[in-house]
């Protein structure tokens, strides 16, 4: 699988190492980043906040459960957009709707908790369905797993509200500030954001995360050294269960309703699209991707009108652009930032940094 | 068989009672009693034909699905758009020179040649990169729906059936009975039965080329065990070709198929490939006799469903699949 | 599935067991019989190489003994405990360990991650999602053991840049990790020169004496230099058992395996 085995690091490049804030001291850029994202609301309108930087960090963060599984597990998972698709709806069912016969009107301090574990356990129990085959299977499994979710949630009227979903799903108020206005919503997709990065980052060298990555590199080689290797994997589908899910919460308070469309097929590709173009073999590949994918969604529209083409053939656009990186970068965006820096650096016959 | 029903007493027993009631139920005349908990007999009789008719489609399109993962280890999830193209070019020909036969065979051809293109130029390249493949094709099915949506737009299409096939022809199975004694047979539409004996006649003659022909065994062989097969030093990427082009083809020609007695339209595409993961995954990857297990299940399911428990149709297919995936990951037909 | 003793019955099996019983063991792929009704008893700290030509059953036997491949039938008892339904992973726990003819190694991790992974897999907190300390217990164990197989040199290196022979002293370094009770080696000679095959020899009869261990090797001159027994087998058979000296000299074995094509 060489799209699993570019997710490990290129020749040239060292292992992470043991201390967690290395990975700041080896990617001064990280913190540059950090900090235009914290200071951004300062000069950028809220449609920048909310639409761009917001809905990507959503997006990227489900993308970022979806590197986890498959950069470090080796296991393509298809169900993670399913997964925040699951938690959104459980805020909708236990929140507050225009579905008022079904929406139950619950404090937000017990449906969010409840809709995270609800969601959880959707994505554990996939898991379970899924890594007990090879692991080309694991993609087949998940995107019908995934649309198996689509098609029960179109037909359910009862719980789900087939077609229509669910709309005027409200971000609560708490402790005293209206979460949805840009400002706040924008530093708690933030604040999320960089909590599911650096446990991700943290989580890959601890023996949890080591071990998902020797069952990727050789599943045998780990139950011969003592490993349960489907208690593995399927803790590790629990674990990016988790990050989806909350990305599922902000993402029907972001765009306030949520319906079957929501989590179909088409997005759930999306999200694949943009782990892969990304890079999977970095966390922040899944923010890369994200980021690339709301630009071109925002602005191809009139780009495509300006070059003389149907603005509605955004999908020939994205179809064209992915099938170009995985011929000829598989490791994505990283992949060709790896390679240029390697060739830079030897151009400048430095010793490469990292 | 003698093998399976000396380990699996138990199984083997419940299949045989199942079978028996089946049997009843299809060729006996209902009692009232019976017509009053399971509906009309008719409605029944035609949802089982819908649903073996349906399996026999999805047949044809998992098998090459099947074949092409179980030999190249390439998930094609262009399959779905392969159909759907296949459809279109179809329709069009058979629009254009007024013969089915001939947008049927024309249409296999061209796919099949689309095939022979995309492993030749792409596939070939990426030999035991299975995630990279699988993803091309995630590409390629994108590109190719929005460029069918281009061309054909969201409407309904259907490919125009020749006349000898049209109307119904009544099949030697008892509805009902008439008040006067007089037996009421079931009637139903030519074409499907036509569509049902096709598929069966291929799927035959897929049997007889796979178990029969020397190219049959070497395509058993790879997917038993691929670097053997290089070890036996033919050209593996020509049978590779061969297999993808029939694949290929066999996905277009189905299409054409599905459009005379369904309809095509945009989203038909991502329908089919669904129905035909989840038919090989209930009947095994690799397997042809999977494949037909598969989807006659699954046309079964899917239309049994449609009739008696219309909300839940589509869930009823997906529990197979989980129940299946729950006790028998590699699928009903495959060994351990 | 993991059936676990009572203390006492644990302790009761060491002092007296076998370390590896093997009774009727037989391994079918379809209609092929790779083992045919394998017997074989191996006690606490015997050294013992298996031979036989290509085909002749000893990988196959190895993966029957770890569980990789269930036997068909048969028993298996690891000192003294039925081991035959066990996953792998339950038999690694209780002491088995066992290295690859071709090193299975964790290519995308360093060399010390990958002795680390070993010596996690049989003790506690394999789940665990806090990193460890620079002086935590597992670390150190596995820093020392790459210093035992002389690879302290490229600790930090992604497996994948080292050479082979490196590879092969870092796949004999996994199977040491933890507290190893008995080892099956498969072809750890293989591809090594004859530096390093001294440095293996010295290896192997260095271990400590409690440790037992079965060698599959081609490579007589290792095979018979850092065993006490041999068990032929050929066709998936046993079909001669004794000491190196007897075994080299029998003119059945000569025939057999040293002068019929052997490789």
């Amino acid at each position: 699988m060489a799209l699993v085995e570019a997710a490990r690091a290129p020749a040239s490049a060292k292992p992470e190492s043991w201390s967690w804030t290395d990975t700041f001291q080896q990617y001064p850029a990280l913190w540059l980043l950090a900090l235009f994202l914290l200071i951004l609301p300062a000069f950028a309108s809220n449609f920048v906040l909310i639409e761009l930087f917001g809905w990507a960090m959503i997006l990227g963060m489900i993308a970022l459960s979806l590197m986890f599984l498959a950069g470090y597990g080796g296991m393509v998972s298809l169900v993670q957009m399913t997964v925040a698709g699951c938690a959104g709806y459980m805020i909708a069912i236990f929140g507050t709707s225009v579905m008022t016969d079904i929406s139950l009107g619950w404090p937000w301090w017990v449906g969010v908790p409840l809709a995270i574990v609800i969601a959880v356990i959707f994505g554990t129990l996939s898991g379970v369905l899924s890594v007990r085959t090879e692991g080309i299977y694991t993609i087949m499994i998940t995107l019908a797993i995934a649309s198996a979710f689509y098609y029960f949630t179109l037909q359910n009227y009862t719980i789900f509200n087939g077609f229509s979903g669910f709309n005027a799903v409200r971000t609560p108020q708490a402790f005293g500030v209206e979460w949805r206005s840009p400002v706040p919503f924008y530093y708690l997709i933030l604040f999320w954001t960089v909590v599911s990065y650096l446990a991700v980052v943290y989580v890959s060298r601890t023996p949890f995360g080591l071990a998902l990555q020797g069952t990727r590199d050789n599943s045998r080689r780990m139950a011969a050294l003592g490993f349960n290797v489907t208690a593995h994997r399927v803790a590790a589908y629990a674990f990016a269960a988790l990050i989806a899910a909350i990305a599922g919460v902000l993402l029907v308070w972001h765009g306030g309703q949520i319906s079957p469309g929501t989590a179909g097929v088409g997005p759930v590709i999306d999200i694949l699209i943009i782990a892969v173009v990304g890079g999977l073999s970095r966390p922040i590949g899944a923010f890369i991707g994200a980021i690339i994918y709301v630009i071109l969604r925002t602005f191809a529209l009139d780009a495509l009108v300006m070059v003389g083409l149907d603005g509605k053939r955004f999908q020939l656009l994205i179809g064209v652009g992915f099938l170009l990186i995985v011929l000829f970068s598989p490791d994505g965006i990283l992949g060709l930032w790896a390679r240029w820096r390697a060739r830079y650096a030897r151009g400048n016959a430095r010793d490469g940094r990292a | 068989m003698s093998h399976f029903i000396g380990r699996h007493p138990i199984w083997s027993l419940v299949i045989v009672i199942g079978i028996a009631i089946l049997l009843f139920l299809i060729f006996a005349v209902w009692p009232p009693e019976l017509e009053q908990v399971l509906g009309r007999k008719r409605i029944f009789l035609s949802a089982l034909l819908n649903g073996i008719t349906l399996g026999g489609l999805y047949f044809l399109v998992a098998s090459g699905f099947t074949l092409i993962f179980g030999l190249m280890r390439n998930v094609n999830l262009a399959h779905g758009s392969l159909y759907l193209f296949g459809g279109y070019f179809g329709y069009e020909v058979a629009n254009g020179t007024g013969s089915w036969v001939f947008a049927l065979v024309a249409t296999f051809v061209v796919v099949a040649l689309l095939g022979i293109v995309l492993q030749f130029t792409i596939f070939r390249w990426m030999e035991g990169q299975d995630l990279r493949q699988t993803l091309v094709t995630i590409a390629i099915s994108l590109i190719l729906a929005d460029l069918m949506l281009w061309r054909w737009g969201g409407d309904f299409y259907q490919v125009p059936m020749p006349a000898w096939l049209g109307g119904p022809v009544e099949v030697p199975l008892v509805t009902a009975v008439r008040s006067s004694g007089e037996l009421v047979y079931l009637s139903y539409p030519l074409v499907r039965l036509v569509i049902l004996l096709g598929a069966v006649v291929i799927g035959v003659l897929m049997w007889l080329a796979l178990n029969r022909t020397k190219i049959g065994m070497l395509v058993r062989a790879g997917v038993d065990d691929r670097d053997m097969l290089s070890a036996t030093g033919i050209r593996v990427q020509l049978l590779f070709l061969l297999v993808f082009a029939f694949g290929a083809g066999l996905a277009g020609f189905t299409g054409v198929v599905g459009g005379t007695f369904q309809s095509l339209q945009q989203g038909e595409d991502i329908k089919i490939l669904l129905a035909s993961l989840v038919v090989v995954i209930v009947g095994g990857m690799g397997s042809i006799t999977g494949a037909a297990v598969g989807a006659v299940l699954i046309g079964l399911a899917d239309q049994f469903g449609t009739v008696y428990m219309p909300t839940y149709a589509v869930v009823l297919t997906f529990v197979i699949m989980v129940v299946v995936l729950a006790l028998r990951p590699q699928g009903l037909m495959r060994g351990n | 599935m993991a059936v676990s003793l009572s203390v006492a019955e644990r302790l009761s099996a060491v002092g007296t067991a076998n370390a590896l019983e093997l009774r009727g063991v037989t391994r079918m792929f379809g209609a092929l019989a790779a083992l045919t009704d394998i017997t074989l008893t191996v006690r606490p700290g015997e050294r013992r190489a298996v031979l036989g030509s290509n085909g002749a059953g000893k990988t196959t036997l190895f993966n029957c003994i770890t569980g990789d491949f269930p036997s068909t039938s048969g028993t298996i008892r690891f000192f003294g405990e039925d081991v035959t339904h066990f996953p792998p992973h339950e038999r690694i726990r209780r002491g088995l360990r066992r290295t690859y003819q071709i090193s299975a190694l964790f290519t995308g991790l360093s060399v010390v991650d990958n002795v680390y992974l070993a010596c996690c897999g049989v003790s506690r907190g394999r789940f665990s999602l806090i990193r460890p300390r620079r002086d935590d217990q597992l670390v150190q164990a596995a820093e020392n053991l790459v210093q035992a197989v002389h690879l302290t040199d490229v600790k930090d290196q992604l497996v994948a840049q080292l050479s082979h022979g490196q590879q092969r002293q870092l796949e004999i370094a996994l199977a040491l990790a933890g507290a190893p009770r008995f080892i099956l080696f498969d072809e750890p000679a293989a591809g090594l020169s004859p530096t390093e095959r001294a440095e293996l020899i010295e290896i192997l009869t260095g271990l400590p004496p409690h440790i037992g261990y079965i060698v599959i090797e081609h490579d007589m001159d290792v095979a018979l230099r850092v065993v006490e027994s041999v068990t032929m087998m050929h066709n998936g058979r046993i079909f001669k058992e004794g000491r190196p000296e007897e075994i080299e000299s029998d003119p059945e074995v000569q025939e057999l395996y040293l002068g019929g094509g052997h490789g």
